[in-house]
């Protein structure tokens, strides 16, 4: 046996040495292309929510619009109509008057039933208070009393 | 190498985390009490009044409420800003009726964060009365009053902003009769000698 094989390669080599060269070899570094893992690609999904946010705000918009265009009354143009004969009309110069929302009976029966509900709890927890107070301020004075001059 | 909890994860998480934190606070500060577990009490009372008044059903009362009157006006003082009004009041026939165990559903919930006892006044003969008080900083932000005697129980819940002084001065000025809640003071010594 010549041990130069094991030094540089040359002379004969030994057969359990090529055999383990052999399973060993195949664990032999071999150079290959690095491959990054491909970078995630997130303006799809951007643009999805941006469209649907700019949707969003234009449903808005349109409904808004909507909305004051149908609180505008109507305006009825009518023709000129005939002079009236008749006494002069005369002109309120009183400053006009608040209005008012319109509250259906309905409405009015409920907001009645609500607000004597309402009176009944705060006269209850108003009662209470009170008679927590009068009788912290009858124990108070009761001890005061009881202290020598 | 990271992990996808740390990349990716973390940070909506911690989004998340502070969220339900604070709706957790929110809710703690939140003065509304359950009342729910006095209900079985209703089946044993001879009189039960159930009052239950949430924002919405408060703005539907102030529509009814002139400006012109003075003392509607005084209760719309009181009232602005009140979140609910809660009352559950019990008359029994027999004394009894209801147990420590009913009491202690309610003042358990009283002894959450945020809420402090402003009176106890315990009577043998007039009964208890409790009053606590929800402190949002400096400022109150609900109301319970427990009164409780041997033939009745109420409980009295604001939710919100209080103006203890204006509430008070509003018995009598309600245009209600008086409810006689209040027992009569029996005599002492001092009345005996005027």
């Amino acid at each position: 046996m010549n041990d130069d094989y094991l030094w540089d390669k040359s002379g004969e080599p030994d057969p359990q040495i090529q055999q383990l060269e052999e399973i060993l070899g195949t664990l032999r570094y071999q150079p290959k292309p690095l491959k990054l893992p491909a970078r995630r690609n997130y303006l799809p999904l951007l643009a999805i929510a941006a469209t649907l946010v700019i949707a969003l705000l234009a449903v808005a918009l349109w409904l808004q619009t909507r909305k004051q265009v149908a609180s505008i009354p109507a305006v009825a143009i009518a023709k000129p109509a005939d002079p009236i004969i008749g006494p002069p009309l005369s002109v309120s110069t009183s400053p006009p008057q608040k209005v008012r929302p319109r509250v259906t009976k309905t409405d009015r029966q409920e907001a009645l039933a609500a607000k004597q509900q309402l009176m009944f709890a705060l006269r209850l927890a108003s009662e209470k208070l009170n008679a927590a107070h009068r009788r912290t301020q009858d124990k108070r004075s009761s001890y005061e009393n009881t202290l020598p001059n | 190498m990271k992990t996808l909890f740390q990349t990716k994860l973390a940070a909506p998480l911690f989004a998340l985390l502070l969220i339900v934190a604070s709706a957790a606070a929110t809710r703690a500060q939140d003065s509304r009490l359950q009342l729910n577990s006095l209900d079985h009490l209703s089946a044993k009372a001879s009189q039960t009044v159930d009052v239950n008044i949430d924002e919405k059903l408060i703005r539907i009362a102030l529509k009814v409420f002139s400006d012109q009157d003075a003392e509607e006006r005084k209760i719309k003082e009181v009232v602005a800003g009140i979140k609910g009004i809660y009352v559950k009041s019990f008359e029994f026939e027999t004394d009894g009726q209801y147990t420590a165990a009913d009491m202690e559903t309610i003042r358990t919930q009283l002894r959450g964060p945020g809420w402090s006892r402003l009176v106890n006044v315990m009577s043998k003969k007039e009964g208890n009365l409790e009053v606590y008080l929800l402190m949002n900083g400096e400022t109150v932000g609900g109301l319970a009053v427990l009164s409780s005697d041997l033939r009745e129980l109420v409980v009295v819940n604001i939710v919100g902003p209080v103006n203890l002084d204006k509430l008070a001065q509003l018995e009598g000025h309600l245009g209600i009769p008086e409810l006689g809640i209040e027992p009569a003071k029996p005599k002492t010594k001092n009345d005996d000698e005027k």
